[in-house]
Order: structure tokens, then C-alpha cells, then sequence
């Protein structure tokens, strides 16, 4: 995990005098850091460490079952599991997409909320639409927008002239993935946009019209000065946004219920429903714990390109 | 940048509206859906001004629905949340970018994994252990959970945040002998305000939202969140009495959006820019 | 290596407890003076007025899924009613909802905090029964409502020797015509004597078939309870030895309706092809705007065709139709009590009074579904016409428990094989007997996870 270590900042062996260390922390960091570690611990890292246990178990829901050890079995059975890979491939599409497409969307918001201009604050607020809206009624409200016959985005688009037939959105074999990727987008953005609106800050004013002077143009100052300011915020954020976007599935299974045929059904509806459904736990787990191996991997391969770019 | 050309300037008027009208325009349609009849719910060709404004859905929402008291609920949990998570997160935040130690390491692979391994796994555990402390049917149960669900981001953003201010500020003060924790109050702390106000706006809105753990927790209906409230419109099979769960969802939506417009100026800096000469 | 279970880890006491105690009260809580009749296996709790009064007030935690606001206000005048008669057990009325009570209920009895009577529906129901989760309610049911409700229904919430449930509100699938247009085409309605085959029912679809009008829409999002419901109607049974070693099947008699409503879609072109991504209510735009002659849906849609209707909307509820018999598959909405409940006797008195004749009358005219007590269905105000009541509980006798519901991995077969493979099939991607195939050779694999 060395990779992940800051880009900047000082070693604690640089420190002027050192001093006695637990754990790498001198006394004051060990209090700075204990109080989130205790919640953490206890809350956190058991039930996590408990689900990833149960991965390498035969536990069932009920109050009559027994839980064995069995060590890989799950995941024999889950090499052979074609629907769960199969989703992966979705989840994978949506993952990429959804996280790709909503940074740069939000990047661009996030530029625009930063410069000056008239009835900001009522811009920034209502970027934040998405997430202000309750997740429930979220997903409803997209399916009205989509609907066969009576939706908006029909209405809207047949007047346009883009298109002259109705379409069927959700249910169609080539749109419905497109169709809910969009509302993933949507649903996504005010977190990353206020993200990057923050990591904006950090951004030196100096520099920039230093650059401006010396001629440079829109881009190029962006490209010199904006972005190495927050490439540490840019990488933290779109780690993230891919994980939880894998790791998401409430949404698009309001809209489609994993249809039309399985061409939305996320890998995470696999594990809620062997788990919820099925009552699988210890199926449910496993398929959790090799979600995981997957994702790290993207994930690490990501980060240390990044650390590398950096230097 | 301000004194760009007009044309820019209005080229990002445009740009900006644009993107507004396709993030803000579900909210409009919530309006225009909160105040529809059942009949023109199912119009052929939905119509963006309701033909027949009526008030019926809120006084549904409102009569059949404990509206008021989950909206006071939510605020108390999501604030509360949100506080803590911010206070216990600043300083280890940056504890994890100043220090190469283990429990800096520890902490990035829990974070990332708390945040890979689905968190609907985890529910059930988590679920059993706040029980056993007896905190099932607790608002403070709850507070626990989202604290600890919001702690992971926003760990790994003020991490991120402190490491890109410089650190010769930092050094400034060390030479002055002060404690780290006063470095961190006096020093690191204003410069993260922008960050801060994200993680914690991060922090409130995923306490406001939350569903399947409040689902699970919280049985009392006088202690029931929103997100609980709001389901009770939806049915089975598809079917919603959305005129209310629209009146509902708009009311529930409002405070939000005002705790947001208030917030948002937190989000510039300024403090930055001009303290730092690289 | 055996270890313990894992919810049990920290809550062996419970757990061990509640298991012991399944099905015969509870000594914690530390009531000691608890009446005898509550401990005693139900020999003489025949009849729910015999059950005694507990000396300290107890109090039961009942949770309905009642959504609907007629619904939602009998429930509360009935329980209401309730508490004013038995003071010392009082009832607690919780809401939950449809699409979360699963996840609640599994997450709940996992932790012992599950409400002691809770609404369901039958199909799901086995699960937990086969978890330990559901108290057996044959011992503690009186005479009165075992007859009242008719064998059909209970048929849908026994397993084995147990009854984990009083069903008490049913769906059947009717036909929803546009009155003015099939007036206007001269149609000649059928009667519930004179019900339409379903040939009958196709060749009027495509008479009523115009350039800018289908003569019937299926709203087909989830089709998969729906068809497998609907294919009593040629014997489509979908599963042989459902409940033992169930295997699923495909022969003439399961692919009878699914290729009827095929041929309407891609040879008659009669059955609008937006439907197949709408739920009922979806489709409900088109039909009052006169582009779908009929709508195949289920009785409870009659509520939002009142609602929503535009006023000058003229609609009528159509029988069933019948192929070679007009049995139809049917689940019911039922009422359970926790195998964790501590008061099993008065939590079956509860649930006795609450699904009596008049309380069921409410209850379904609340939902517009139809109430299985035989006594509530000759009310008055569920035989009207004018809303299709006549139609709607006269198909009561036609609806039996239909194989798939018996069958362990019923619901993993339906998410993961059948539901993906009839979209497919009604989206004319795959066969007939592709679809067959998937259904029986994909399907037996998830099945076979379950017989071990």
C-alpha cells in the first residue's frame, strides 16, 4: 500500500526531534486519530470482518440451520455461476461509464460554480437537485420520464423532432442500459460537482494570473495549474465514485428490475438477493468477497497510475 | 477571469443552464406532479402546469402520514450525523496524510474495502451487534450507523484535501513550538473549510436518505425517518399513490435544499488563494 | 468444523430461548401469573372466544401492509375495535411496506425484533416457514374460520401438516374494455355464464384492431407469476413433484398461452407492443385515451380505473376467459403470527377477529381484491356491478394453488431464468422452444441447489 502513501508531506523521521511512536503516531497524532478509531472498530471493521468470514461458510437464514466451514467451496460454485458474470459485464459497463461520463460532466459544473456570476448561490443549490430528492421518489419519477407512451422524454423529443416514433426506453434491448446509465449520471453528480468544487479552492489565484500574464490561454492554465492542484481530489473521487457505483443497484432496479432480459441487472442484485431473497448468507458473502477481489484490482491499478502521473 | 469577453460570458450562462435545467428539472416536474388530480396523472400527454392545481395531495400526505415529525427526525439524526462525522474525521483525516504509520495504511485499506464490500452484507451484523447494545429502536443506533458509513469518504477526501496544502505552513508553526493540535485548530483547519463543508454535506445527505438501515432499526413510528414515511405511499407491483408520495417527497425535499443554498457559500475558500505563495 | 450460527453469536440466550419456546408461549418478560390456556397446546382453543383474558394487559405488535387509504383506515377501525373490547391485549398497528417487507422480516426474525402478527403473502411465506420463523397455526385456528374460508385459499398457506397463515385477500385476472369502443363495434360482452375463450377473445381483439388502436394490451414488466397464474387455464403446470423434488417442465400445456399471447403480439399484431415494458398501471395513459380496446389486468385495478379514469370514460369489467377450464392460479394476502410471538393464543384471537366476515368486507373493498371468507363475498357492496364486483367474486371458485407455488427456489428460478426468458420470448428474440429450454434445463440447475 506504499503506493498510496501522500504525494506530499513530511515523514515523521523528517520531524525536528523524534519522539517515542506507537503504531508510527507520536502522542499527538495518537490523539488526533483515536476517537474516529473507536466508532470504526467497533461498528465497522467486526461486521465487515464478519461478512467476509461468512464468505468461506455455508450460512443460511433460519433459526434451525447450523454454519460449517467450508472453505472455498462457495467459490467453486461461483466459478460456474454464468448469470453473476454475466451481470459483471453489465456492472462493469455501468460502473465505467456512469463514473467516466459523471466527471467530466461534473468537472465542467464544478468550473463553471467556481467563477463569479450573478444568482450563483441559486445555481449551486440547484445542482444539488439530485440529492436533495429522495432516493425513493427518484426512481418513479425517472420511470414517468421514460414511460412507453405518456413519458416526458418521448414528449419532449417527438416535438423536437429528434424522434417520430415513441421509443420504449426501459424495455428496449439496445436503450435501457443508456437509459438508466443517464439517470446514474443524474443521480451522481452534486456529490462529485461539490467534490471538485472544494478541491477548486485549493487552487492557487496567484498562479493562475501569473499564467494569465505571461499569455496563457484557457486551457493551458487549466491544464498547468488548475489540474495539478487537484488531481489528489480528482483521484480520491473518482476512486471512489467507481466503487460505489459497482456497488450500486437500488436504483436502476426501480426502473427495470434488472430487464429487459438481464441487460441491466448489476452484480450487487446478485448478492442482495441470494442474501435478502435467498436466504444465502454465506453464498451472498462469497460472491461479495469476489466482487471485492475484482474491484481492488481496477482499483490499485488505477491508483498507482495516478501516483505515477503525479510524480 | 472576470474580465473575459461577453461571448464567453454568455456562452457559460448557457452552459450553465443547461446543466441546470437537466439537474434541476425532476424537482419541477415533483412541483407539477404534487399539484395534478389523479385524472391528470394519467394524461396521455403529461402537461407541465397542472390544468387543475389542487392542494389535495398534501393534505393526504399530511393527514395520513406523520410528515412533520419525520422531517423533524431526519434533521435531528442527519445533523447530528453529519457533526460527528466531521469532528472525529478532521483530525484523523489528517493524521492519515501527515504520518506514515500503520494505522495511516490500515485506515486506507479499511476505508476502501469498508466501501468494496457491499454494504448490504454488512447489514445484518451490524444490525445484530447494535442490538446487543441495546440500541435497536434508537435514534442513537442510527446516529452510530451513519457516522460510521460517512467516516470512510470522509476520511479519504480531508485526506486528500490536507495533502494538497502545502506543508510549509505547517512547518511555520512547528518552529513555534506548537502542538499538532493546535497546528491542525488554527492552521490546517480554516484552509479545509471547503473540504470540510463537502464531506459534511456528504455526511447529512446520506443520513437524510438512508433507507434499508432505518428500515431495519426503527420500528417506533414516532421515531421513523423520511425515507420510511415516504415508502408507505408506494404499493405493490409497481403501483404508487403518487400525487401524495409527489406532495410528500417535495415537502421532504425543501429542507434540504434550503440547508444547501446556506452552505453553499462555505464551499469558496478564498482563504487559500491568497495565503499561499508558491 | 461446526460453528456457531452466525446470529447467534452474541444472542445465544435469545435465540435458544425463542427455539424452545416456538409454538408454546414464553416464560421471559417475567410475567409468571400468565393463564394456563396460553401455555397449553391449543386442545381446548378451539374457538377464539375461549381464549382467556391475560390478567396483565399484554400488549401485540401487528404490522400491515395496507397502503391504500381506504385500506389503511379499515385496518385502523378494526383494531381500534378491537382494543376498545379487549383491554388487557391491546394491538399496536405498525406500517410497513410492500417492497421492503421481505428484507425487514429476514433482518427482524434474525434478531428476535420481528412484530409478533404480521401481514404477508402466501408465496413467501413458505420460506420463512421453512426458516423456523412462522408459528404453525393449526393448532389454534377455531372451527368458525377454518370453515368460513374457503379450502382454495387455505390450500395457498399449507405445508406439510402446517398452516402458517389465514389467507384473506386475493388477485384474479380479468379482461378491462373501453365500453364506448366495443359499443361502438357492436362486440357482444360476455357474461360470467358465457365467459369468452380465449379464441374468442383473440379474434375480437383483431376485430377491434384499427390504424391508430391495439385491441388489447398485456402489461407484461414481470411476467412471470402472471403467465404461470394464467396458464391453469390449458393445465400448465411448469413443475412436476413440486413439493418434493421439484423439476421444472415444458410441454404443450405450459407453452399454450404463453404462444397464444405470442401470436396476438407478432401474427395478429392485436396486443400493443408497448406493453411489454408497463406495469398495469402503466398502460393506464393509452387505455383511457382509447388506444388499447381492452387491458388484461387484475381485479385491483379497478380502483385506479375509478381514480384516474377522465369522467366521461366509460370502462367494464370482462370474465376470466377459459381455455380448457377457467381454473386460474391465485396467491393470497395473508396474516401470520412470529414463531417468536409470546402470546400465540391471543394473536390467533387477534387475527380471528380481525378476518371475520364483516371485517373482510372492508378489508377487500379497501383493496379491491377478493376476500377469501365465503360469507363476505355475498355482501352487497362486493357484488356490484357498476365496479365489476359481480365479475370480480365470481371468479373466486376458479382460483386454486397453482404447482409453482409449492415449489423451494421458486423465486430464484422466476428472477434469474424465467422472468430474463419471457421478456426475451415476448420481445421475440428467442423461441418457443428456447424458452423451454432455458425454463427447464437453466432452471433445474438453480433447482437442484435446493434439493440437496
Amino acid at each position: 500500500m506504499k503506493l498510496l502513501a501522500p504525494p506530499r508531506g513530511p515523514r515523521v523521521q523528517q520531524q525536528p526531534r523524534p519522539r517515542r511512536t506507537y503504531l508510527g503516531l507520536d502522542r499527538d497524532g495518537l490523539l488526533l486519530a483515536v476517537p474516529a478509531l473507536i466508532p470504526v472498530v467497533l461498528f465497522s471493521v467486526y461486521p465487515l470482518l464478519r461478512g467476509i468470514y461468512l464468505g468461506f461458510t455455508d450460512a443460511q437464514a433460519g433459526r434451525n440451520t447450523e454454519t460449517t466451514f467450508t472453505g472455498f467451496d462457495n467459490y467453486r460454485q461461483l466459478l460456474g455461476d454464468t448469470y453473476f458474470w454475466d451481470s459483471f459485464r453489465v456492472g462493469l459497463i455501468w460502473a465505467f461509464s456512469v463514473t467516466i461520463l459523471q466527471f467530466f460532466a461534473s468537472l465542467g459544473l464544478a468550473l463553471l460554480l467556481n467563477q463569479k456570476m450573478r444568482l450563483r448561490w441559486l445555481a449551486r443549490t440547484l445542482a444539488l437537485v439530485p440529492w436533495a430528492m429522495p432516493p425513493v421518489v427518484i426512481g418513479i419519477m425517472w420511470r414517468l420520464v421514460y414511460h412507453p407512451n405518456a413519458g416526458l422524454a418521448n414528449s419532449v423529443l417527438k416535438d423536437a423532432g429528434i424522434i417520430d416514433q415513441n421509443i420504449d426506453w426501459l424495455s428496449s434491448f439496445s436503450y435501457a442500459l443508456p437509459a438508466v446509465i443517464l439517470v446514474g449520471v443524474w443521480a451522481g453528480m452534486p456529490q462529485t460537482t461539490v467534490v471538485l468544487l472544494a478541491g477548486l479552492q485549493s487552487v492557487s489565484r496567484e498562479l493562475h494570473e501569473a499564467a494569465s500574464m505571461d499569455g496563457a490561454g484557457t486551457w493551458q492554465r487549466f491544464r498547468n495549474v488548475t489540474w495539478p492542484a487537484i488531481a489528489p481530489v480528482v483521484t480520491a473521487m473518482t476512486t471512489l465514485d467507481f466503487i460505489w457505483n459497482f456497488n450500486s443497484f437500488g436504483l436502476v432496479y426501480v426502473l427495470t428490475e434488472g430487464g429487459p432480459g438481464g441487460a441491466t441487472r448489476l452484480p450487487l442484485l446478485f448478492a442482495y438477493e441470494e442474501a435478502f431473497r435467498y436466504g444465502n448468507y454465506g453464498y451472498a458473502a462469497a460472491l461479495g468477497n469476489a466482487m471485492v477481489l475484482v474491484i481492488s484490482v481496477f482499483v490499485a491499478v488505477y491508483l498507482i497510475r495516478r501516483m505515477r502521473e503525479a510524480t | 477571469m472576470d474580465r473575459s469577453r461577453p461571448v464567453a460570458s454568455t456562452l457559460r450562462y448557457v452552459a450553465l443552464l443547461a446543466y441546470l435545467i437537466f439537474l434541476a428539472f425532476p424537482l419541477f416536474w415533483l412541483i407539477s406532479t404534487s399539484l395534478k388530480t389523479p385524472q391528470e396523472l394519467a394524461y396521455i400527454e403529461p402537461t407541465i402546469i397542472p390544468e387543475n392545481p389542487t392542494f389535495d395531495n398534501f393534505r393526504a400526505a399530511f393527514r395520513e402520514q406523520p410528515i412533520a415529525r419525520s422531517i423533524l427526525n431526519t434533521a435531528f439524526v442527519s445533523s447530528v450525523s453529519a457533526l460527528l462525522t466531521v469532528l472525529l474525521s478532521i483530525p484523523a483525516g489528517y493524521v492519515m496524510a501527515r504520518y506514515r504509520s500503520v494505522v495511516s495504511r490500515a485506515t486506507i485499506v479499511w476505508v476502501l474495502l469498508s466501501q468494496i464490500f457491499p454494504w448490504v452484507l454488512v447489514i445484518i451484523p451490524l444490525f445484530l451487534l447494535l442490538r446487543d447494545f441495546g440500541l435497536y429502536d434508537s435514534h442513537l443506533g442510527l446516529i452510530i450507523v451513519y457516522v460510521v458509513w460517512s467516516m470512510p469518504f470522509a476520511l479519504w477526501m480531508l485526506r486528500s484535501y490536507v495533502a494538497s496544502i502545502p506543508f510549509e505552513l505547517e512547518e511555520a508553526a512547528a518552529m513555534d513550538g506548537a502542538s499538532k493540535a493546535r497546528t491542525l485548530r488554527e492552521i490546517v483547519a480554516p484552509l479545509l473549510a471547503p473540504g470540510v463543508v463537502a464531506a459534511g454535506l456528504f455526511a447529512f445527505v446520506s443520513a437524510w436518505n438512508e433507507f434499508l438501515f432505518a428500515l431495519v432499526l426503527i420500528r417506533d413510528p414516532d421515531l421513523q425517518t423520511l425515507s420510511l414515511t415516504l415508502v408507505k405511499f408506494i404499493g405493490a407491483e409497481g403501483v404508487a399513490r403518487l400525487g401524495p408520495l409527489a406532495a410528500a417527497s417535495l415537502v421532504a425535499t425543501i429542507p434540504s435544499l434550503i440547508f444547501f443554498a446556506f452552505m453553499q457559500r462555505r464551499l469558496t475558500g478564498g482563504l487559500l488563494g491568497g495565503a499561499v505563495k508558491s | 468444523m461446526t460453528i456457531r450460527s452466525w446470529w447467534r453469536l452474541a444472542a445465544t440466550g435469545t435465540a435458544a430461548t425463542a427455539l424452545l419456546l416456538a409454538g408454546c408461549g414464553s416464560d421471559d418478560a417475567g410475567s409468571s401469573d400468565e393463564p394456563d390456556a396460553a401455555q397449553a397446546n391449543g386442545d381446548d382453543g378451539d374457538d377464539a372466544g375461549d381464549v382467556e383474558e391475560p390478567a396483565e394487559p399484554i400488549t401485540l405488535t401487528f404490522q400491515t401492509l395496507a397502503w391504500q387509504t381506504a385500506s389503511v383506515e379499515a385496518n385502523e377501525a378494526i383494531v381500534d375495535a378491537w382494543n376498545e373490547a379487549n383491554p388487557n391485549v391491546q394491538v399496536e398497528l405498525l406500517q410497513g411496506d410492500w417492497n421492503n417487507v421481505n428484507d425487514q422480516l429476514l433482518t427482524a426474525f434474525e434478531g428476535g425484533t420481528a412484530p409478533d402478527v404480521f401481514h404477508y403473502e402466501s408465496t413467501t411465506l413458505q420460506e420463512f416457514a421453512d426458516r423456523g420463523n412462522v408459528l404453525d397455526l393449526a393448532p389454534y385456528l377455531s372451527d368458525d374460520i377454518v370453515a368460513d374460508i374457503r379450502d382454495g385459499a387455505w390450500d395457498t398457506v399449507t405445508y406439510g401438516d402446517g398452516v402458517y397463515g389465514v389467507p384473506f385477500l386475493q388477485e384474479s385476472q380479468v379482461i378491462f374494455a373501453n365500453a364506448e369502443i366495443l359499443d361502438a363495434e357492436g362486440v357482444e360482452l360476455p357474461t360470467v355464464d358465457n365467459p369468452w375463450t380465449w379464441d374468442e377473445f383473440a379474434a375480437v381483439a383483431q376485430d377491434l384492431t384499427t390504424d391508430d388502436r391495439y385491441g388489447v394490451v398485456y402489461p407484461l414488466r414481470s411476467p412471470a407469476n402472471r403467465i404461470l397464474n394464467l396458464s391453469r387455464n390449458f393445465g400448465g403446470d411448469f413443475f412436476t413433484d413440486p413439493d418434493g423434488a421439484a423439476t421444472a417442465v415444458f410441454g404443450p400445456a405450459e407453452g399454450e398461452v404463453l404462444q397464444r399471447i405470442h401470436d396476438m403480439f407478432y401474427v395478429d399484431e392485436s396486443a400493443a407492443p408497448d406493453g411489454l415494458g408497463m406495469s398495469a398501471s402503466d398502460s393506464l395513459p393509452a387505455f383511457f385515451d382509447g388506444q388499447y380496446a381492452m387491458l388484461a389486468g387484475a381485479i385491483w385495478l379497478r380502483q385506479q380505473l375509478i381514480e384516474q379514469g377522465p369522467d366521461d370514460f366509460e370502462w367494464v369489467t370482462l370474465p376470466a376467459l377459459v381455455g380448457d377450464s377457467s381454473a386460474q392460479g391465485a396467491v393470497a394476502q395473508t396474516i401470520s403470527v412470529s414463531a417468536d410471538a409470546e402470546h400465540p393464543e391471543q394473536a390467533v384471537a387477534f387475527i380471528e377477529y380481525f378476518l371475520n366476515p364483516e371485517n373482510q368486507v372492508e378489508l377487500a373493498a379497501g383493496d379491491w381484491l377478493l376476500p377469501t371468507s365465503q360469507e363476505a363475498a355475498t355482501a352487497p357492496e362486493l357484488n356490484d356491478p357498476e365496479t365489476g364486483w359481480d365479475v370480480a367474486v365470481a371468479t373466486a371458485t376458479d382460483l386454486e394453488i397453482a404447482p409453482f407455488q409449492l415449489v423451494k427456489g421458486f423465486e430464484e428460478w422466476k428472477d434469474k431464468v424465467a422472468n430474463p426468458a419471457l421478456q426475451e420470448f415476448f420481445a421475440d428474440q428467442i423461441s418457443l422452444e428456447e424458452l423451454g429450454r432455458k425454463l427447464t434445463d437453466e432452471g433445474n440447475n438453480i433447482l437442484e441447489r435446493y434439493h440437496r
